[in-house]
């Protein structure tokens, strides 16, 4: 809504001013028209891949949060690059990287390590990590985190049992949308077990490592992920497989391994409900 | 020693024996209990930490005082006569016997507090009131005062008029100068058992509060003005403390820092706020706080921003205050320590390349990094660019196992590949490996000498498993029978 149109609806109330009531309820439409959700116009984030981007609807959502899981336990290390390839492409504004995991979460998957980082295009001065001592204080940071305008991309890395289909974890998770929509950041749960209970989360990845790229000489070439897009909010599902040239810092050609749906289909089967906006409403919190 | 030893006669300094003589019932194991001075100086600690309520600078006197620089402070308290009345009721309700005493110097206190009678000496009466003093008044060792004594000098009225040259030359310069503080001819600072805080802003309660809410609730006032004082002389904080004095005497400090320099009163605020949450039960109100300090430890020249002008494409400047308040705020909550940034430093040992540097304390790190990593270290980035030029993937995993994980690896002798090995209980056959990399141990880190050669692979499995193997020690030369271990993961 521009500015020139709210102040003709304004206006437009004015001759009504006598009447508080009406003045009252011609500026709750106003205010409702300028912070309701519209689908297609929050900031995308172009994975570089056509058919996946259009999938996607243009992008990756910013300010949503998406979910990473291995396909298999083995495939943690793959998992953990193709997050990091999308904080890498969320962070193109100056914004930092903040990583939260827990103490054990280190020792079992092994410690973010700098140099792999970097050269993988993420820079060691736009990355925050933060170590919490239980998985639960992870949920905590990673809203206070989503929350922040400052954050280009949050990761939280979850172990084990944590949000994966408990009572409470469709309000936890949707609060971690809310967070990530008012800050603005890209939100990521990197698991490191595979799992399928519902969630808030826009889209669910399931990533393995891609063998078989080698480079001119047979030597091994760029990190490739199969990639799996197993849930998808506003757009069909699918399988790719990406490559991340960490030198242009994109994810680039990949064979796709099964065609993202026929054009057709590729429609949106319901229109995204408006009254559940993905943008935060203020909400208190308890206690 | 309680009161009624002190009844009996006994003194302090006397040796057991001569106490059981005077009176052998004392020879009963009971009734006579060693000294504790560790437990002595804790109980004069909480003492002082509770004094703070009437004044920041508190001195320690050992082994049984405690100096307050009272200037500037007593009128809150209704005067220094009610002041110290107050200050020995509510210590006394804490079965603590005291003696206090108001001067204008720290050495005529003591004296009267030890040995006289006042509890307040105006100031053109200290010369009378330390007349007729015991010359110990004077703080002089017992050698001294004995000393004096035989020379028939017992009181402090007999030296005041003494010639000090002869004085000085006979019992020393400490006497003079002594005399001197009590007097207030030579200035005697109070040495603050705690730093001084630059800017303070407490609330007393009539009725004690206790709930979190009301704690905050005052937090937030003080801040306020806490942030309107350092916002007039262009300060931020960088480390914050909040006192609660507890109506029974105990005080907890609570104590946050920042990243950057903070004024804004929200941002304490919620500071505070994170690290109560953390605190949890160890902070127990009890029967409530009476008191509320809140006071900026150490502060920092904080220019203000103009937005427009500072906005130069890179994060905005409103960004950067939040991230810093961000780190702040997890620090608050976890523990400045948890909270990391990655810093590249001087070796090319894998595991020691980065080291986790706590985020709030980058800004001081920074500058020292910079000037080493020009002087001896090849900036990663650059590093990371040379090694490119040999293979397309990047050189270096993205997750690094603190402690190598032992693999069973079949390789060709010496110096081959490894085939397949075995990891975490799955086998896996490689499909393509490329190495060796050799790191040889720094010598100068190694005291024993024992460290092993590295010869790292990295290895792609027939399913795309791709992992950092390196193998310990070269065969033959440093190890008969070289081990295998998985070190890190691949993207």
């Amino acid at each position: 809504m521009s500015a020139v149109e709210l102040s003709t609806e304004l206006s437009a109330a004015g001759p009504s001013a006598g009447e508080p009531r009406e003045t009252l309820s011609a500026l709750r439409r106003v205010m409702a028209a300028v912070t309701a959700s519209r689908p297609g116009e929050e900031a995308r984030l172009g994975l570089g891949v056509a058919s996946l981007d259009q999938a996607l609807g243009g992008g990756l959502a910013g300010g949503a949060l998406h979910e990473i899981g291995p396909a298999a336990p083995r495939d943690g290390g793959a998992a953990t690059g193709f997050a990091v390839a999308l904080a890498v492409l969320a962070l193109c504004e100056g914004r930092q990287a903040i990583w939260i995991r827990s103490d054990f979460a280190a020792v079992e998957a092994g410690e973010l390590y700098g140099p792999g980082l970097a050269l993988m295009g993420l820079s060691l001065q736009r990355l925050v990590i933060l170590r919490v001592p239980r998985p639960r204080d992870g949920l905590w940071a990673m809203e206070e985190a989503l929350q922040c305008r400052a954050a280009g991309a949050v990761v939280t890395e979850l172990m084990g049992t944590e949000l994966m289909g408990d009572d409470g974890d469709l309000t936890a998770t949707r609060r971690l949308a809310l967070a990530a929509g008012a800050g603005g950041g890209l939100g990521l749960i990197l698991r490191h077990q595979p799992c399928r209970a519902p969630n808030a989360a826009m889209t669910r990845w399931e990533v393995a490592s891609a063998g078989g790229e080698r480079d001119g000489f047979g030597g091994l070439a760029l990190a490739t992920f199969a990639v799996s897009l197993t849930k998808n909010r506003h757009g069909p599902t699918g399988r790719w497989r990406l490559s991340w040239d960490h030198h242009e810092r994109a994810f680039v050609t990949a064979a796709v391994v099964t065609p993202a749906v026929p054009a057709a289909l590729s429609l949106p089967v319901a229109a995204a409900p408006r009254d559940r906006s993905s943008r935060p409403r203020p909400f208190a919190r308890a206690g | 020693m309680n009161d009624a030893a002190q009844r009996l006669g006994l003194r302090l300094g006397m040796p057991l024996a001569d106490a059981r003589a005077m009176y052998p019932a004392l020879a009963h194991p009971g009734l006579v209990a060693a000294g504790d001075e560790t437990a002595d100086r804790r109980l004069l600690d909480a003492v002082a930490d509770w004094c703070d309520r009437y004044t920041p600078l508190i001195g320690l006197d050992a082994p049984d005082g405690l100096m307050l620089d009272i200037t500037g402070c007593a009128h809150l308290f209704g005067g220094e006569t009610a002041m110290g009345r107050d200050l020995l009721a509510r210590l006394a309700r804490e079965g603590l016997h005291a003696r206090a005493a108001v001067a204008d110097t720290a050495g005529c206190a003591w004296a009267v507090a030890h040995y006289g009678d006042a509890s307040l000496v105006p100031p053109q009466r200290m010369r009378a009131a330390l007349a007729p003093l015991p010359a110990a008044a004077l703080r002089l060792a017992p050698e001294t005062v004995e000393a004096l004594a035989e020379l028939g000098l017992r009181q402090v009225g007999d030296l005041i008029d003494l010639p000090r040259a002869p004085l000085a030359a006979r019992f020393g310069e400490i006497l003079v100068r002594r005399l001197d503080q009590a007097l207030g001819r030579l200035d005697e600072p109070i040495t603050p058992r705690l730093p001084l805080p630059s800017y303070v802003a407490e609330q007393r309660f009539a009725d004690p509060i206790g709930l979190e809410r009301d704690v905050l609730g005052t937090i937030a006032r003080l801040a306020a003005q806490l942030s309107a004082a350092m916002e007039r002389r262009q300060d931020g904080a960088r480390l914050l403390q909040a006192v609660l004095f507890r109506t029974d005497n105990k005080v907890y400090r609570i104590e946050v820092g920042t990243g950057a320099p903070l004024r804004e009163a929200s941002r304490i605020v919620r500071l505070f706020a994170d690290r109560l949450a953390a605190i949890g039960e160890a902070c127990d109100p009890g029967f409530g706080f009476d008191m509320v300090r809140l006071a900026a430890l150490v502060t920092e020249r904080s220019e203000p921003v103009q937005a427009a002008l500072a906005h130069t494409g890179r994060a905005a400047p409103g960004e950067d205050a939040e991230l810093w308040h961000l780190i702040d705020r997890l620090g608050a909550r976890f523990g400045p320590r948890r909270v990391t940034r990655l810093v590249p430093q001087d070796t090319h040992i894998p595991e020691f390349a980065v080291a986790a540097l706590p985020a709030a304390a980058r800004r001081t790190n920074a500058q020292q990094q910079s000037a080493s990593s020009v002087l001896f270290s090849p900036v990663l980035e650059d590093e990371a660019q040379d090694r490119t030029r040999d293979s397309i993937g990047p050189a270096r995993p993205i997750r690094l196992f603190e402690r190598p994980e032992p693999v069973e690896a079949i390789a060709e002798v010496p110096d081959g590949p490894p085939a397949r090995f075995r990891w975490r209980r799955v086998l896996h056959v490689v499909a393509i490996a490329e190495g060796p990399e050799r790191i040889a141990m720094e010598w100068w880190r190694d005291e024993t000498g024992q460290a092993l050669t590295r010869d790292y692979f990295r290895v792609e499995s027939s399913d795309g498993l791709r992992a950092w193997l390196y193998r310990e020690g070269l065969f033959g030369r440093e190890t008969p029978q070289p081990r295998w271990f998985l070190h890190g993961l691949f993207g």
